[in-house]
């Protein structure tokens, strides 16, 4: 059977690859990811296998924008706080103690402008809010005015000013631990961390401590490390925190697509053309 | 007034023979019978513009929650039983879907402002017509008839205020039209929708899913089915409920408060 395999579509990270699954399956050749995010890929060993790779990035941009907008929104509202209170079995709560945070007006700083980080800043304006960024260069001139954002160099000062802080950044050595206790102690503390890229990218332990002593306000994570996480974490328990089950793009239509932009690359590989979204080991 | 408290009847305000000027917190004066209060010569100021803004944002709070299912994933990730997340879960998606507003006044042309971003189709039914330079800044096309916005929106959001027009305004007829997938959102009144007709659409999968910010009462009785329903996302009126907002709204009172008993014009006074 393992001759028989020609292409592999990488569904939710599964089946794990491997050196022994590669040996295996001499003829692969091409796997496929079911999304952007390939940091679960070890880039070199595959393609030293002569095996090509690919993920589907038109296809998530603007669903994982989306993701980063609702948590952003339930956050900023307290949503999940406030539904509970409306489903308990208590009818007391005192209207006056349930007060979110204005958006109008307040800061988003994006870190990593990519395409999805682009779709939420042109979301993150509709709602009337002041746009910074950091990214590893600087986006065009137009690009910044059409959604009226201000790059930020250093992310130290993005940090400092923002009332909303947005992960969107790919993993990488350099994005491991991108936010830590400084990076933490840098925020207001009156600031949220929104995360909707991989949960390595926050120290996490720091992350718990700064949420216990108030050194930040809240957290929305839809990405943890590892995902779930063991059920005595600290971060399950926290109020101020919301934690979603990598939503990402999990909708039916963003599937639909991601799965459709995987065929197109498998059977590029399969005649030998170039791929529409090939990646290679950088 | 807050929250519609203290209730203003004719005994309350035979009561009162010096109040000169009532002044209600947000922009919804349904709950005051302004005929009885100009009889006894009160004057009556709201806070209508100062709230547009943040119910718009909780409009789409609420449309994102529920489209992404977010109440029902965070239970999901905190729950004691959860060994791992199962890759068939899945939300509807919002980017380019089609949302119909019903009520296009300062709120609901936010809520079309905010969606527009999202690559959202725009329907809206009003009163009136807006001006073609509104709707091509937002996108948004007219319908004459609420059942054509109402067959062919994945999101129908009520923007309107109470009036006897539209008291029921979305009953069992209306839900009926609706798509099977589609999400009702209210950040109105709860007496906007029949919400019998609603619990049993709910339940016969007639629409997919409800997310109201308002009901009637508020809150619900502890024992009522739209507690118990997956479907539904409910959050206790709290469209304007932001530190920023409220201080506002407390001042504009105050201002409004100030001027009735100075014998001047009352800023924001309702007619």
């Amino acid at each position: 059977v393992g001759k028989k395999v020609q292409a592999i579509y990488l569904w939710w990270h599964k089946p794990v690859i491997d050196k022994e699954l590669l040996q295996s399956l001499p003829n692969l050749k091409v796997i496929a990811n079911s999304g952007v995010g390939m940091d679960h890929l070890d880039l070199k060993l595959v393609a030293s296998f002569g095996v090509k790779m690919a993920n589907a990035p038109r296809a998530v941009s603007s669903t994982t924008a989306d993701t980063g907008m609702a948590l952003l929104l339930a956050s900023a509202r307290r949503l999940v706080e406030v539904h509970n209170i409306s489903i308990s079995p208590s009818m007391e709560y005192c209207e006056a103690d349930i007060l979110g945070v204005k958006l109008a007006g307040a800061t988003l700083g994006i870190i990593g402008m990519g395409s999805i980080g682009y779709k939420i800043a042109l979301r993150a304006k509709a709602f009337e809010m002041k746009i910074l960024y950091h990214n590893r260069t600087r986006r065009k001139v137009q690009d910044e005015q059409a959604v009226d954002a201000t790059y930020c160099r250093r992310i130290d000062s993005l940090l400092q000013q923002a009332d909303f802080v947005m992960l969107v950044v790919s993993l990488t050595p350099q994005t491991h631990k991108l936010i830590g206790k400084k990076e933490l102690e840098l925020m207001k503390p009156t600031a949220t961390l929104i995360n909707i890229s991989r949960g390595a990218v926050v120290d996490q332990e720091a992350l718990v401590a700064a949420l216990q002593t108030g050194v930040i306000r809240a957290a929305a994570l839809d990405v943890t490390s590892p995902e779930p996480l063991p059920r005595d974490h600290p971060l399950l328990k926290l109020k101020n925190v919301i934690i979603t089950p990598h939503l990402g793009i999990k909708t039916d239509k963003a599937t639909y697509m991601i799965t459709e932009e995987a065929v197109e690359n498998i059977l590029a590989a399969l005649s030998g053309l170039p791929l529409p979204s090939e990646v290679l080991p950088s | 007034m807050w929250h519609h408290k203290p209730a203003i009847d004719e005994e309350l305000l035979q009561s009162l023979p010096n109040l000169k000027v009532v002044a209600s917190s947000g922009v919804g004066i349904d709950h005051l019978d302004l005929k009885l209060l100009s009889s006894y010569g009160v004057k009556v100021s709201n806070t209508p513009f100062i709230v547009s803004t943040d119910t718009a944002d909780m409009g789409m709070a609420l449309l994102l929650a529920s489209s992404r299912r977010l109440v029902e994933g965070h239970e999901m990730a905190v729950s004691p039983d959860t060994e791992y997340f199962p890759a068939d879960w899945l939300g509807v998606e919002v980017s380019g879907a089609t949302l119909g507003i019903v009520g296009m006044g300062t709120i609901g042309y936010k809520v079309a402002e905010r969606a527009k971003a999202f690559e959202m189709k725009i329907l809206y039914h009003n009163r009136n017509q807006r001006k073609k330079e509104e709707e091509s800044a937002v996108g948004a096309v007219y319908c004459k008839k609420i059942d054509d916005l109402l067959q062919q929106s994945d999101f129908v959001l009520l923007a309107v205020n109470l009036t006897p027009q539209t008291h029921k305004l979305i009953g069992k007829r209306e839900l009926e039209l609706m798509k099977p997938t589609a999400t009702l959102i209210n950040i109105s009144r709860g007496l906007i929708v029949d919400q019998d007709a609603l619990v049993e659409a709910l339940q016969n999968k007639v629409i997919k899913a409800a997310a109201l910010d308002v009901t009637y009462p508020e809150p619900l009785p502890r024992d009522h089915p739209l507690l118990k329903l997956k479907n539904v996302i409910i959050t206790p009126h709290i469209g304007s409920a932001t530190k920023t907002t409220r201080w506002v709204m407390m001042e504009e009172m105050a201002e409004s408060i100030e001027a009735g008993l100075a014998g001047l014009p009352v800023p924001r006074e309702v007619l």
